[in-house]
């Protein structure tokens, strides 16, 4: 736990967790410690894979070089965890590293995001928008409070000066709003249940002409770990 | 007068019997001469006391020493006193029987620590007797409707549209453009510090008011969400907020992107539109949209037909009305056939449709009437001097004015306007931005279109 904030990071595997017991679709991944255990779930899930540094002290894995993609077989996913940790350790000697998170390759899709924090006059606000790594260059997004009802979940959606890159661009077929929304409202539902949540990134979340995945996951609580 | 009406708990601050003005001044440009001339000079029909230990008379009415020397309870007290002061006069006006007080007098939370304890005190005084507060550091109320002008500057006009305002001059500005339209307001409220009554509350008040069909809001910070999203979705008038929302907040190192984004504004904007709140823009476009909601029906849907005399006003206004989410078919061809029969060739029938610098009001008529089965709204564009104007508009189907470049024909023509409670805009942009906040969208230009508790 941060003492001067009183609030601390999930990893992303204790993050996904959590989301998958409120009925957001994660992508299918395994936690592993060890570079032969990496290899094994790597084998289980199927390749490619992913694989990304687990660390609660670790928000923004890419900009330390803690993310690899696209890892074909196990002796590349190997090398990748040994490289990772290393990178890791380079660009932050504090941080406690906790082994990596493996997960299948997500096929490509819009990307969009889904995000909550606690407004000091508002209270939880939830965010939907454009996602991807540059959701704050675009701020292409909109706010409601929680609790949400689907119709300002679709509200919500329908906001996004990017919404046609949602509902079907040239020749492109439409993503599922619906899937979507159900996002939104599982992350209202969790906001209820959780009074401990701070803040939350879902980005991206890739959404498809079916269906929808959360590639990505950062959740702060307050409080010390395991409390 | 009657006893005050369905204002609940704060009748006594809207529709008072009797007033008393608690620092009257006998010298001329002080703010405790000027309001107790301005409740006189609007002519509230109950007795109006001042009270002030110094003088014998103002204005040739006998003073009351003070609070607990007047002879019978009065509903509402403006007080002008000293900061320091207040917080007692407060308690004098609650063991008197007072039961609403209007506190002008600034020097309290808005001035630092010491302002804020002297607030607390305020509250707490106010609290303990059953005293509903309005204030403290504000402008006064106005209620054209009840003949009280406890504010300033002095307008009585009496209208459709309450005004509800952090900023005495924002409100007091919105005041006097309605005055000068002669569109007046239903009620002014200026909130000052709302050490006490807030927004939540005026517009449950606001929203029992037969008088009101609109309320516009400058807030800068919205005092209770929770409550104020209650009284919101309980109002049946529709509001417009104008909301500034650049507060800077610091920036912690490893923010999540949605704690980054919410940023400055952000949330409010979305706790707005989750409420069907409009959002104006600027001070302007909370006039224009708070009196298209008031005095304007509602269209069916977006078809709008742009009609006017002007080329270039009816480009600027198209490009306006695009965006915003109007749809403009040209007219169907057995109504352009229809058009064609009377209109002179150089008219251009179409969506703008140009009736060409000489067009009569007479045209503009004819044109409504036969169009009307076509369009769900009308943007009547007066680019000239064209005498009789005002006969040429009406009701329904729904039409927004706008009226510009016609001299001194235009401004008789918009008088004539005003007096039938028909709004008149000066710019195709201004008109079509307001006429805009009718659409059933509840203002979310993009949204799908879903069912609006504005719709009739």
């Amino acid at each position: 736990m941060d003492v001067t904030t009183g609030r601390h990071n999930l990893t992303e595997p204790e993050a996904f967790a959590l989301l998958e017991r409120f009925g957001l679709p994660i992508v299918p991944y395994a936690a592993a410690a060890t570079a032969d255990e990496a290899a094994a779930a790597a084998d289980r899930l199927g390749y490619p894979v992913a694989l990304k540094v687990v660390s609660p002290d670790i928000l923004h894995k890419t900009d330390v070089g803690g993310v690899a993609l696209g890892l074909a077989d196990a002796p590349a996913v190997r090398r990748a965890f040994a490289d990772v940790q290393a990178r890791a350790r380079a660009a932050g000697p504090q941080a406690a590293l906790r082994g990596a998170l493996i997960a299948r390759m997500a096929a490509p899709g819009a990307e969009v995001i889904i995000g909550m924090t606690r407004d000091p006059q508002f209270g939880p606000a939830i965010m939907f928008g454009l996602g991807g790594i540059f959701v704050e260059v675009y701020k292409d997004v909109a706010f409601r409070l929680p609790p949400l009802t689907e119709a300002d979940a679709r509200e919500m959606i329908g906001e996004i000066k990017g919404l046609p890159i949602l509902t079907g661009f040239r020749g492109r077929p439409p993503c599922d709003l619906d899937a979507l929304t159900r996002c939104i409202l599982s992350v209202s539902r969790l906001i209820e249940a959780r009074p401990d949540l701070e803040e939350l990134d879902l980005n991206p979340i890739l959404a498809y002409p079916t269906g929808c995945v959360v590639v990505d996951a950062k959740v702060v609580l307050r409080g010390a770990p395991g409390a | 007068m009657s006893a005050p009406h369905g204002f609940g708990d704060l009748a006594a601050l809207l529709t008072p019997r009797s007033v008393a003005v608690v620092g009257a001044s006998a010298t001329p440009g002080k703010l405790g001469h000027t309001i107790f001339r301005n409740i006189l000079e609007a002519g509230f029909a109950g007795p109006v006391v001042p009270v002030n230990p110094r003088a014998e008379a103002i204005l040739g009415r006998p003073c009351t020493p003070s609070v607990d020397r007047l002879p019978a309870p009065v509903d509402l007290a403006v007080i002008i006193v000293p900061a320091e002061a207040v917080p007692e006069t407060v308690a004098a006006c609650g063991r008197r029987g007072i039961q609403g007080v209007v506190v002008i007098t600034g020097g309290f939370a808005e001035v630092g620590e010491e302002g804020a304890r002297l607030q607390v005190a305020l509250a707490d005084a106010a609290r303990r007797h059953g005293v509903r507060v309005l204030g403290p550091n504000c402008q006064g109320l106005n209620n054209p409707h009840h003949g009280l002008c406890a504010s300033w500057p002095l307008l009585t006009g009496r209208g459709r549209m309450a005004v509800v305002s952090q900023s005495g001059t924002v409100g007091a500005a919105l005041m006097d453009w309605a005055a000068a339209d002669g569109l007046g307001v239903s009620c002014f409220i200026s909130l000052g510090n709302r050490a006490d009554v807030d927004e939540a509350d005026l517009l449950a008040a606001l929203g029992r008011d037969p008088h009101t069909r609109c309320i516009a809001l400058y807030l800068e910070g919205i005092k209770d969400p929770v409550r104020f999203a209650a009284a919101a979705r309980a109002c049946p008038a529709p509001l417009v907020v104008l909301k500034p929302g650049r507060t800077p907040r610091g920036r912690a190192a490893a923010e999540s992107h949605t704690r980054s984004l919410a940023g400055d504004d952000a949330v409010a904007g979305g706790f707005l539109r989750q409420l069907g709140i409009h959002r104006a823009e600027d001070v302007e476009d909370l006039y224009d949209a708070a009196r298209a909601l008031a005095y304007l029906e509602r269209p069916r849907g977006g078809r709008l037909l742009i009609l006017t005399s002007s080329g270039g006003c009816g480009v600027l206004a198209t490009d306006v009305a695009a965006t915003h989410g109007f749809i403009l078919p040209p007219p169907p061809p057995a109504l352009a056939a229809a058009l064609r029969a009377f209109l002179p060739g150089r008219c251009i029938i179409g969506n703008p449709l140009d009736l060409t610098g000489d067009a009569t009001a007479d045209w503009y008529r004819r044109v409504i009437e036969l169009a009307a089965p076509h369009y769900d709204a009308f943007a009547v564009i007066f680019g000239d001097p064209i005498e009789g104007a005002a006969d040429a508009v009406g009701a329904t189907p729904v039409q927004c004015v706008t009226f510009l470049g016609g001299g001194g024909v235009e401004r008789a023509e918009r008088a004539r306007l005003h007096a039938r409670g028909i709004p008149v805009f000066p710019a195709p942009e201004r008109g079509i931005r307001a006429l805009t906040r009718l659409l059933p969208r509840a203002g979310v230009p993009g949204s799908p279109v879903r069912g609006s508790r504005f719709q009739e």
